[in-house]
C-alpha cells in the first residue's frame, strides 16, 4: 500500500507543478513506483512540464466518471519506467469531480503505486478540497514573499481543519544574495510564521525554467543546485535524514574565493 | 461583607498575622479562627508571628491566641509582637482601604475561551468574553473578544478587545506586533514601516482615547491595575 502526498500552496505560480514533476522523477529514480495526479482540472499543465502532453487519451474525469479504467488513463513516462501520469481534463472544470471520488481514486492508485503525488490547483475552493481529499500527507510550497507565505499559512490552517496535520514546507526560489542584503525574507522569518517542519529549500535557478520548458525535470541533472535540492527532498520523503544545503555559501562565489585565499568564511 | 479583624502577610522571614486596630479581642479571635480554618491547607506548617499592634495583651490572652492558631492550623506560633504606636501594625502596602475591596480590585470574572493552537490566516474567533490563545495569531487571522485578549505567543494579525464597547479591556501578548489593534471603538494600526519585534511581553489599553502600549513588568502591570481598575 502506497502513500498519497498532496503538493499545495494556496498561491499560484510558486512552483507546485515543478515540484510534483521533480519529486516524481526523483522518487522513480530511487526505484519507487510513482503516479503523478494532476488535480488542476481545466488548467492542466503537469503533462506539459513532463513532456507527455501528446500522449493523453483519457484523463482524470474520464476515470471518475467511468468512461475508462484508471489503467487506461495512466501515461507511462517516456524516460522513467516506474513513473506514470494521470492527466487532468482540460475541457471541464473543478466541479466535475467530488472529494469522495478523489478519495476513492487515490485509494485505488495507492494499491498499485508506492507514491501518489497530487498536484493541487491554486486557491482554496473545490479544486483544493478535491486535491487534499485522498492525501495522507501534504507538502506546502512557498516562495520567500509575504503574499505566498500568507497563503501558505491559510492553507496550513485549512489542512489542519481537514485533519491533515504534519504538513512539511518547501521554500522555493530562495536567492541567497538577496537574503544576505536583507531584500528577501529569510528562511527563519518564514519558519517563524508558519511554524511547520521544513523539508527542503530550493534555490532560484534558471535551469529550472529551461528544464521545465523542455519537459525534462531538473532533478535528473546532476550538476544543478536546484536538482540537488530536489534530490534531497526525495530522500527526506523516504525517511532519510539529510542535512540542509548551505545555499548561502555554495552560491556565493565571492565567499568561496575569500575562503580559498584564507580570509575566513 | 463583615469587616475583617486580622490580616495575613507572608514575608521572607515567615508569615505574620496583623491584628487590625479598633477590633475587640473576642472578635479578633473569632475572625482569626475562621480565616485559619479557611486557609489552613494553604499556609501549611510555616512559622507565624502575631503582630497585635498597640494592644496590651495579658498572658492569658496571648495563650488563647496561640491556642486558636494551634487548634485551627498546622502553623507554628513563633512569637507575639507588640507595637505600642500602632501605626506599623498594618502591612505597608495595604494601609489604604479595606482588605476585601483591595482583593477584589484587579479581578475580572467572565466567560473565557482558551485556544490551544496558533490561529492562522483566514481563521477568526468572535467570542462574547475573554480569549486566551496558547500559540500565535498570524497575519490574516483575527480575534474579536468582548472582554480581554491574552496571547501567549506573537500577535501579528488583528485583535479587537472589548468589542462591545468595554474601554477598560486590554490586549496582552508575549510579542505584540499586530496588523491592527482595536479596543472598544478605538483603532490603531501598525506603523507602515516594519518595526522590530518587541523583545518582551506588552499590553495595550486605552488612555485618553488612544491605544497605548506598555511593557509588562510586574510593577507596571500592578500599577495599571490600580490606576485603570482593569
Amino acid at each position: 500500500m502506497g502513500e498519497a502526498i498532496v503538493i499545495t500552496s494556496g498561491k499560484g505560480g510558486v512552483g507546485k507543478t515543478t515540484a510534483v514533476a521533480n519529486l516524481g522523477v526523483g522518487l522513480a529514480l530511487l526505484a519507487n513506483k510513482v503516479v503523478l495526479v494532476d488535480a488542476d482540472i481545466g488548467l492542466r499543465n503537469l503533462d506539459v512540464v513532463m513532456g507527455l502532453e501528446n500522449r493523453i487519451v483519457y484523463d482524470l474525469v474520464d476515470v471518475v466518471e467511468g468512461r475508462c479504467r484508471s489503467k487506461q488513463a495512466l501515461i507511462r513516462d517516456k524516460r522513467y519506467d516506474l513513473l506514470y501520469l494521470l492527466p487532468a481534463a482540460q475541457t471541464r472544470d473543478k466541479s466535475a469531480v467530488s472529494p469522495e471520488q478523489m478519495k476513492k481514486l487515490c485509494e485505488e492508485l495507492k494499491a498499485e503505486f508506492d507514491f501518489v503525488l497530487v498536484d493541487c490547483p491554486a486557491g482554496i475552493e473545490q479544486g483544493f478540497r478535491n486535491a487534499i481529499a485522498g492525501a495522507d500527507r501534504a507538502l506546502i510550497v512557498t516562495t520567500p514573499e509575504v503574499s505566498a507565505v500568507r497563503d501558505a499559512d491559510r492553507i496550513i490552517g485549512l489542512l489542519e481543519a481537514a485533519g491533515l496535520s504534519g504538513a512539511r514546507l518547501i521554500i522555493n526560489r530562495i536567492r541567497p544574495d538577496m537574503v544576505r542584503r536583507g531584500d528577501m525574507m529569510d528562511i527563519d522569518d518564514i519558519l517563524e510564521i508558519l511554524a511547520i517542519d521544513l523539508i527542503g529549500i530550493i534555490p532560484d535557478d534558471e535551469r529550472i525554467i529551461v528544464s521545465t520548458n523542455r519537459g525534462e525535470p531538473v532533478v535528473a541533472a546532476d550538476n544543478a543546485l536546484s536538482g540537488q535540492a530536489f534530490r534531497n527532498i526525495v530522500r527526506r520523503l523516504l525517511g532519510e535524514e539529510v542535512p540542509f544545503q548551505d545555499i548561502y555559501r555554495q552560491s556565493s562565489w565571492f565567499g568561496r574565493l575569500k575562503k580559498i585565499i584564507g580570509l575566513g568564511g | 461583607m463583615k469587616k475583617m479583624a486580622v490580616e495575613f502577610k507572608g514575608t521572607k522571614g515567615g508569615l505574620t498575622i496583623y491584628c487590625l486596630e479598633g477590633v475587640g479581642f473576642s472578635e479578633l479571635l473569632a475572625d482569626l479562627e475562621q480565616r485559619l480554618r479557611q486557609r489552613a491547607a494553604f499556609f501549611g506548617e510555616a512559622e507565624v508571628r502575631v503582630n497585635v499592634g498597640g494592644r496590651e495583651l495579658t498572658e492569658e490572652q496571648k495563650e488563647r491566641l496561640v491556642t486558636v492558631i494551634r487548634e485551627n492550623s498546622r502553623l507554628k506560633p513563633a512569637g507575639i509582637v507588640m507595637q505600642p504606636d500602632g501605626s506599623a501594625a498594618l502591612p505597608p502596602a495595604r494601609r489604604r482601604g479595606d482588605f476585601e475591596s483591595l482583593q477584589l480590585e484587579g479581578l475580572k470574572e467572565g466567560r473565557s475561551l482558551v485556544i490551544k493552537r496558533t490561529l492562522r490566516s483566514g481563521q477568526g474567533i468572535h467570542f462574547p468574553g475573554h480569549v486566551v490563545v496558547l500559540g500565535d495569531v498570524n497575519p490574516g487571522a483575527e480575534i474579536i473578544a468582548e472582554g480581554d485578549i491574552f496571547v501567549f505567543g506573537t500577535i501579528r494579525g488583528i485583535a479587537h478587545a472589548g468589542a462591545r464597547g468595554d474601554r477598560k479591556a486590554s490586549v496582552v501578548a508575549l510579542r505584540l506586533s499586530p496588523t491592527q489593534l482595536r479596543i472598544a471603538d478605538v483603532i490603531s494600526r501598525a506603523p507602515d514601516e516594519n518595526p522590530p519585534l518587541p523583545d518582551q511581553a506588552e499590553y495595550a489599553y486605552i488612555a485618553d482615547d488612544r491605544i497605548l502600549i506598555a511593557a509588562i513588568t510586574t510593577k507596571a502591570a500592578a500599577a495599571s491595575v490600580r490606576k485603570e481598575g482593569v
